[in-house]
Formats: C-alpha cells, structure tokens, sequence
C-alpha cells in the first residue's frame, strides 16, 4: 500500500461522527471539512472514509424523469414528485424495496406510504440476512451488544463472515483486538476462530480455522450439537472435517469464559440458509449450558438491522411485508422482492438508498426494466439506468441526520457534519411528499376491500 | 351435489388470490354470486368473471357436497383451496402457491405441479399432487414450530427443501426424490419417501417415522444408528425389506425413527462394523 500523506489542507474537524457504511456504525470518526465538503476522515476504515469522502462527479444533484426518447432529462422538484405520486397511485403491485442506508425516520414515512397504497415494503435483508431473521423467530436470539464483546469476550468465532474484508473496524474497535475491562491485554486475552470453506483474511489472523466445505455448514452444526450432548462421532471426517478437530474445538468452546459467534453470509446463504442460523442458534443456547455464549449477525448496511427492527415492532414482520389485502403480510418466497420480480409481479418498483440494478439476479433486473422505476439516492449506478423518476436524496450521517441501529441493536443518532448540495432534499422530506402527492391522487387507500363471508357459511 | 366448473379465459402476470372461493364460502353460491364476486390482485380487486367463465350445475346443503374443477393455467393462482374444510377441488394444471394451505378436510387433487407451501399447516384432509412440488411442502410457516398436524399428502414426483418441516401429524408420501433436509425439526408423524434423499434427512427431528426407500446421500451424526429391521411395520403399513433403523436427532434428545432402505444403502452399513463388535449382525449382512 502506497503511503499517503496526512491531510493538512482543512477548515475545520466534526469530531464524533458516526460512519454511514456497515453494520458496525463506528461512532468515533473525525470528519475534516474544507469548503463544505469533507476532505478527509479520521479513525475511520478506507471502505467507510471512501464512502464519507463521496465522488461528487458520480453525485445525483438534479431530479430527472426518464422521456419518451429514453433518455434521463433534468426537471424541477413538482414535475418529478408528481410523476413518481401517479406511477405509485395507479399500481396495482407496487414494491418499495431498500431502506436499509437511510435513517429511521425516513422509514416512518415510508410505512405510511407503503399501508396506504397496498405496497409491498422490503429491504437488503431479502439478499442478505433474511434467513437469520427467520431463523430469529422460530429458535430465538441469544444476542449481546458488542461493549459486552469488547469488554468481556474471550473466544470470538467468525462463522461465514470475512470481516477483516467486509467490517475491517469489527475486530479492532470490538471484538479482537481491543482492550476491555477483563480482557486487558486485548489480542493476547483473546482467541480466535474462523469458520469458512475459504482461507479468508480473517482466518490468516485467527488461532484456528476451520475450513469445512462448501454446503456443509448444517452437518458440521450438527456434529457439533451430537458432541455436546456427550455423543461419540461415528463417522471419521463430518463435512470435511477430522472428527478429533471437532472434539477439540467443542473443548474450546466449552472452556471459553465468554464466548461469541459472528455469522455472515457465507452461514445464511448456502445449502440450508435459514436452517443453517436455526441449528447455529440452537448450538449457542447448548453452549450456554457451560459456559456464556451469545451471537451477532455481522449486518452489512448501517441500518439495515434498523429496517427489521423498525418493521418488527410496527407490523410483526421484519421485511418483506405485504399490505396488498389491507393488513400485514409476510411469506417466505411469496412477499420478498426478488420472488416478486422474478415471478413478473411488481408494476412500479421504489427504490431508495439502493441499487438492485447492481445486486439483483439477471432476471429480477429484467423486469425492472420493463415496469416503472422510482430511484431516490445520492450517487449515479445502475439502478440509475433502470430508473424512469431520479429523486436526488441526502448522505444521512453526512449531510443530514438520522437514527440508525447497529448490528447489534443498539440505537445511534447520526449527526450532521456538513450541508447537503442546494438541489437535493432529506429522504425523508421527499418520501413524506410522494406520500401527500399520492393521497391527493387517491382519497381513499389502495387497498384490496375487505371480503364479507358468506353468512350461510357462517 | 353441486359441481362448479371454472374455464379460463385470460391469465394475470399479478397472481390471483382464491382463498376466498372455497367449499366452505361458496357452496350456496349460484352463477350470479360468483358474477358479482371480485377476485383479489395485487392491491385490488376485479371481477373473477374477467378471468374465469363460471358454469353451476346441481345444488349443495354443505362445503361436503361441493366439487371444484378449475381448468386452464393456474400458475399465477395462489391459495387454492386454504382453509378449506371439505369438499373437493381438482385442479387441472400446474398451481401457484399454498395450494391446501391450512386445510381440515376435503381433498384436493393437483394435475400438475405445485409451487412451495403446498399444504403448509394442513390438519386434515387429502392433497394429492400428481407433479412435482417446490420447498416447504406440508410445513409451518415461519416462527411457528407445528407444521402438517394432520391429513395425507401424495407427492407423485419430486419434492424440493425442507419437505415435512415441523411436521406434527398426519402422513407426507413422496414417490420421488427429496431434496434436503426432509422432515427437519419434525415431531409426529410420518413421510415416507420413494426416492433418493439428498442429504441430511431428520435434521433436529423429536419424533415421528421417516422411511427412506431410495439411496441416502449424507446421514446426520445425530442420528443413532439402533438396528436393523426386517419388512418394519410402521402405522399399520409393512414395508418389505430390510431397513437401517436410526434414533435421532440426539442433539435435541429426539426419539425420532429414521428407516433407510438397507439393500439401496450398503455404503451406510460398511460405517460400522469394522472395529466395533457391537455391529456384527451388521457386518454378517454386509457379508452375505
């Protein structure tokens, strides 16, 4: 890595920012400002300063609505709101999908929209840790804040989750190598294990790896399950993994004062996905008989686990959920986005502080090409090239604040650091408007009337 | 009793819901009701007679005297017969999903294949799919730990994920394949399965009887390997062979019965045998 030299050239530092990129919301960071844009990042990683420190040549400035020729045209702020307010009026099976890099309050809004209108309200969980939340529900959640971690955890496995790669401050702000109020020597007081097929960043700087196969996430869970109940394993290697490592590790593990697991999606997206979080959160409730243990879902967005959260106390669901019959809907490969699009349901799509365009398998895409596409983001991508209404939002955590939840649920306000470009407005602002300009076009909710029995029937 | 012949006559790319157009809603219904009846789309509703030509003939007391035949492409119709608590349903094409989800009785015969949650949280009544069917045939939904609780279902081809999930009741028969995890976290009753099984079958199961005929990829450690049985009798049905009996999944403490077909499996028998004296019996039959 070529040595980059300190930024000396600032008008003035933000001190105690929170960072706008993972789930590890590192509230910790100095911002440096020269001329109402931030130059440079203190404390943060290079994923999180790179971010914060945004491209403003890729920057979204003006709305745009996509005209007949195909092509984006700059608009002002009414001809634009009000052409997105009649797409969304006039679906019949609108989505709104994203949510998980803006803040909290802008969720509010978009509940209200998302009920009036019979939509369908998701987020990045459906890609990523939708099988944890699922799992969550049906074996529950033996979950600790990550001050707990810091200040108690002496055995941190890393279970399908490259962190130094994906939340490079995870280990050092949290879980590994800082010092806590029992772990005083931080790294040397620790150990570290790396689960994963693959010989990961993570795993080069843990004690132990613990490379199974592929797929083979649920029979290794197993195995380990079958050891600690006392049983001898009869086969010699389980998921590609000598018998005598299995037994050593659960020795570990037993013997560990406090424990923790961080999963990722190399756990929740292969072979048995939500299965595969079930057995690992049975595992820990096991372990619990021994020793202290708990689990974190290693959350990729900064507020993605605040969309889930959010949805789970208004409607019971944490994402995916469904208000076309006028209540609360949530079904397994019925009501998530990519279901919806690859099935050629969705007839207006609302994205907000996403890009599926980037993310989503060919044929959810190709849909998307064909049906209305509302975007509401700071940056250019390709979800940009889908869009047919381009509503230009704000940075939360830069420009604007908000709340957001960390990985592990705790709740963190997001502080201005800088103003926002004169064109753009707050998520919020513009999600609260689209909802007005809709409720003008549709008095009454759009919803599927409610069905009188039969009273025969009855 | 009264037959009610659907036909037809354009389909939807938005799904169509027919939850409400069961035996139990509709068996006083004439050819005007169902003209007056809107169908639910997406966030709306519209006339079922947009979609479907209607044809009554015959009257019904109750949802028993009640026969459904719904022709034409069902692909994008979902819940198909939910709820339904008797009467019959015939199907003749492929359907959309929850076909004879939450049903207590009646039967539903499926001339195609099914897409997932083909009689999730069933509690009585006959589902037969002469296809194949996606994930969670027979299962719970999510967060609740009690799936099928009663009932029979027929699967005459293959059957995807999780088959059986949570299955507390009644009797899933499978004439193909099973994909993994059959009968994961299963408590009662039985599946029985024709073909081969992918991997892992009874994951955490506590109870209940998974009969395997086919060959067995990958057996959970779980599982406790017990005896084997001769032509085992399980609920009144002999299966002719010799079956590999497992206990399991003792990481749960489960008592559940895991049969594997022992001629289809011979590579499960050379597990044991090879060092320990306990197994035999089982080493004298590999022999034979």
């Amino acid at each position: 890595m070529a040595y980059e030299e300190p930024i000396t050239d600032y008008d003035e530092i933000v001190e105690n920012c929170t960072c706008a990129f993972c789930g590890c919301n590192c509230d910790d960071l100095d911002y440096l400002v020269k001329d109402g844009h931030v130059v440079g990042v203190r404390h943060a990683c290079r994923l999180g300063a790179s971010k914060i420190m945004e491209d403003m040549d890729q920057r979204l400035i003006v709305p745009m609505v996509r005209d007949d020729n195909g092509e984006l045209k700059e608009v002002d702020w009414d001809t634009a709101l009000d052409k997105a307010a009649e797409y969304i009026a006039n679906s019949i099976r609108p989505v709104m999908y994203g949510w998980s890099e803006t803040s909290t309050e802008c969720m509010k809004e978009g509940l209200a929209l998302g009920e009036y209108i019979g939509a369908v309200l998701d987020n990045q969980a459906t890609i990523c840790h939708g099988p944890s939340l699922q799992a969550v529900q049906n074996a529950g959640y033996p979950i600790q804040t990550l001050g707990e971690v810091q200040n108690r955890a002496d055995v941190c496995v890393y279970s399908g989750s490259n962190a130094m790669n994906s939340h490079p401050r995870h280990l050092a702000r949290y879980s590994v190598f800082c010092r806590g109020f029992f772990r005083s020597r931080g790294r040397f007081d620790r150990t570290v294990v790396t689960m994963d097929p693959k010989f990961t960043d993570t795993a080069k700087m843990s004690d132990k790896w613990i490379g199974f196969e592929q797929n083979g996430d649920y029979g290794f869970y197993n195995a380990i399950r079958a050891v600690l109940k006392g049983k001898e394993l009869s086969q010699d290697v389980i998921s590609g993994i000598p018998k005598e490592d299995i037994y050593e590790l659960v020795e570990e593990m037993k013997n560990a004062e406090f424990g923790v697991l961080f999963f990722g999606l190399g756990l929740t997206h292969t072979l048995s996905k939500q299965r595969n979080i079930d057995i690992a959160i049975k595992m820990v409730q096991d372990l619990n008989k021994f020793s202290k243990w708990g689990l974190t879902p290693m959350r990729g967005h900064f507020n993605v686990n605040g969309f889930n959260i959010f949805m789970a106390f208004e409607t019971g669901f944490p994402f995916g959920v469904d208000f076309a019959r006028g209540y609360a809907r949530y079904v397994l490969g019925e009501t998530n986005t990519i279901d919806l699009l690859t099935r050629g349901e969705p007839d207006v799509f609302l994205v907000i502080a996403a890009d599926p365009g980037a993310h989503f398998p060919n044929k959810a895409n190709q849909h998307l090409a064909k049906i209305p596409v509302i975007q509401i983001d700071i940056h250019w991508g390709p979800s940009t090239e889908l869009a047919d209404v381009v509503l230009p939002g704000s940075f939360i955590g830069v420009e604007c604040g908000g709340t957001s939840y960390r990985m592990d649920g705790v709740l963190i306000f997001m502080k201005k650091a800088i103003d926002k470009p004169e064109t753009c407005r707050d998520d919020e602002w513009i999600v609260r408007e689209l909802k007005e300009r809709v409720m003008k076009l549709r008095k009454e909710p759009n919803v599927a009337p409610e069905y009188i029995p039969n009273p025969a029937a009855q | 009793m009264k037959t009610i012949t659907f036909k037809q006559k354009k389909t939807s790319s938005i799904a169509l819901e027919f939850d409400e157009l069961i035996p139990d809603e509709i068996y006083t219904w004439g050819e005007s009701d169902f003209n007056k009846y809107e169908v639910p789309i997406g966030n709306s509703r519209f006339p079922l007679t947009d979609y479907f030509d209607i044809k009554v003939e015959g009257e019904a007391e109750s949802p028993d005297e009640v026969k459904m035949i719904i022709n034409g492409d069902l692909n994008r119709v979902k819940y198909i017969g939910c709820k339904m608590s008797g009467g019959e349903i015939l199907c003749n094409s492929s359907v959309d999903l929850h076909v004879g989800a939450e049903m207590s009785g009646g039967t539903i015969i499926v001339d195609g294949n099914a897409a997932a949650h083909a009689g999730r949280e069933m509690s009585g009544g006959y589902l037969e799919i002469k296809g194949n069917t996606k994930e969670f045939t027979g299962a719970s939904y999510i967060g609740e730990w009690r799936g099928m609780t009663g009932g029979e279902i027929i699967v005459h081809g293959n059957a995807g994920k999780q088959c059986g999930e949570c299955l507390s009741g009644g009797k899933i028969t499978v004439l193909g394949n099973c994909d993994i995890l059959a009968g994961i976290h299963m408590s009662k009753g039985v599946m029985e399965i024709q073909g081969d099984v992918n991997r892992w079958p009874g994951g955490q199961m506590k109870n209940g009887t998974i009969v395997i005929n086919g060959k067995l990829g990958r057996l959970l450690e779980g599982f406790v390997f017990d005896e084997v049985v001769d032509n085992p009798d399980i609920e009144g049905k002999v299966y002719d062979g010799r079956f590999i009996k497992y206990t399991g999944d003792i990481g749960l403490n489960g008592k559940g019965t895991l049969l594997i077909n022992a001629d289809v499996n011979r590579d499960k028998l050379g597990e044991y045998g090879e060092s320990d004296d306990e197994y035999t019996s089982i080493r004298e039959y590999r022999n034979l």
